[in-house]
């Protein structure tokens, strides 16, 4: 498989994507991601988190061929949603002054030209059990979404969810001669499915930090996803297009 | 706090150039100051990543010794390694 280049697998389908997103003209991406112990790390790891700045710097991980990129975010709708999400009972952690990983700056190089819009990075911890839970983070989704929704400035909102159904990364269930692997291609599968076929409460019921641990030490990257579904409500997907050489998945949902 | 120096220093072989030409050039002297213990310093110096898992470093951080070839480790050799460490369905080490 091709993993470089303009023509590349992942290109091609972070391309139909960026179609869509320049039709929408967002004026600003919430992104729900997983940070792989680089804006944070062992010393301070948030359950949940969120960046609160006017610029964030991006990627501090040096993916390949990925430019270094200044950010913009809204620290003032950032601080909002924070301000919303704890008064609804989830101890959200802050973090300014700071840095993002690959999992966030690859899919913004591939989405958006430049990376001009602003992001407001939402981050959830998919990577070091104990995990918050499946239904934590959609009802979370749900309480960003009413926090964007009472923000007295009519933006045009993306939500974007970034990570892995089934992954292991530099752990001992790696494919032989690798440096990952994906462990559960059923489970990533299921997903999908149920992505498809808007079956939330189950996926959110069976999305259990067991399953998603036994998918892969980034399994519960997940989260992010079932974040992003809570704040965008139970809609059907344009499309959910997978991406089995990583256990992952490519989906749009687009609504007026 | 000894485990979190070996999870600290592998991120630190991403992060600070200066560290990971001297883990590359000479790792015993670039381990030298680190507050490590005699097994840790032992164990990393072998490149024997698969017990280092065991006693609790972190796999993806443990990647980047490999990614940036220190410690004689390599993409094939640091797989080897890990993958001979057992393991429960999700993926933590057993006896």
């Amino acid at each position: 498989m091709k993993r470089d280049g303009p023509d590349c697998e992942i290109a091609r389908l972070f391309g139909a994507q960026k179609e869509r997103l320049a039709a929408v003209r967002p004026d600003l991406i919430v992104m729900f991601d997983t940070d792989h112990l680089n804006t944070f790390f062992l010393n301070d790891l948030p359950v949940f988190a969120v960046g609160v700045d006017k610029t964030f710097k991006a990627p501090n991980d040096e993916p390949r061929d990925v430019p270094k990129y200044t950010v913009k975010s809204l620290p003032e709708l950032a601080a909002h949603i924070r301000n919303a999400a704890i008064g609804a009972g989830y101890d959200v952690g802050m973090t300014q002054n700071f840095s993002v990983d690959h999992s966030i700056t690859v899919p913004l190089h591939f989405l958006t030209p430049e990376v001009q819009v602003p992001v407001i990075p939402f981050f959830i911890n998919g990577h070091i059990p104990p995990l918050p839970s499946s239904q934590r983070c959609y009802a979370l989704g749900q309480t960003v979404a009413r926090a964007i929704a009472s923000w007295p400035e009519h933006l045009r909102v993306v939500i974007m969810g970034s990570g892995s159904f089934s992954l292991e990364v530099g752990g001992p269930r790696m494919a032989p001669g690798r440096s990952d692997g994906v462990l559960d291609p059923d489970w990533a599968i299921k997903v999908i499915k149920l992505l498809e076929e808007q079956q939330t409460e189950r996926l959110i019921t069976e999305a259990t930090e067991h399953q998603m641990l036994k998918a892969g030490n980034v399994g519960g990257e997940l989260l992010n996803w079932i974040a992003m579904r809570g704040a965008i409500g139970n809609r059907k997907p344009a499309y959910v297009a997978p991406q089995m050489q990583n256990g992952h998945a490519y989906g749009v949902w687009q609504w007026n | 706090m000894s485990i979190y120096a070996v999870n600290y220093l592998c991120r630190e072989v991403l992060r600070d150039h200066a560290f990971r030409a001297a883990m590359k050039a000479d790792p015993a002297k670039a381990l030298a100051p680190l507050d490590l213990t005699d097994e840790e310093r032992r164990v990393l110096l072998a490149g024997n990543v698969g017990t280092l898992f065991r006693m609790g470093v972190n796999g993806f951080l443990m990647g980047y010794l490999a990614r940036f070839e220190v410690c004689g480790l390599n993409v094939e050799t640091y797989n080897q390694r890990m993958r001979a460490v057992k393991v429960d369905e999700i993926g933590q080490p057993v006896a």
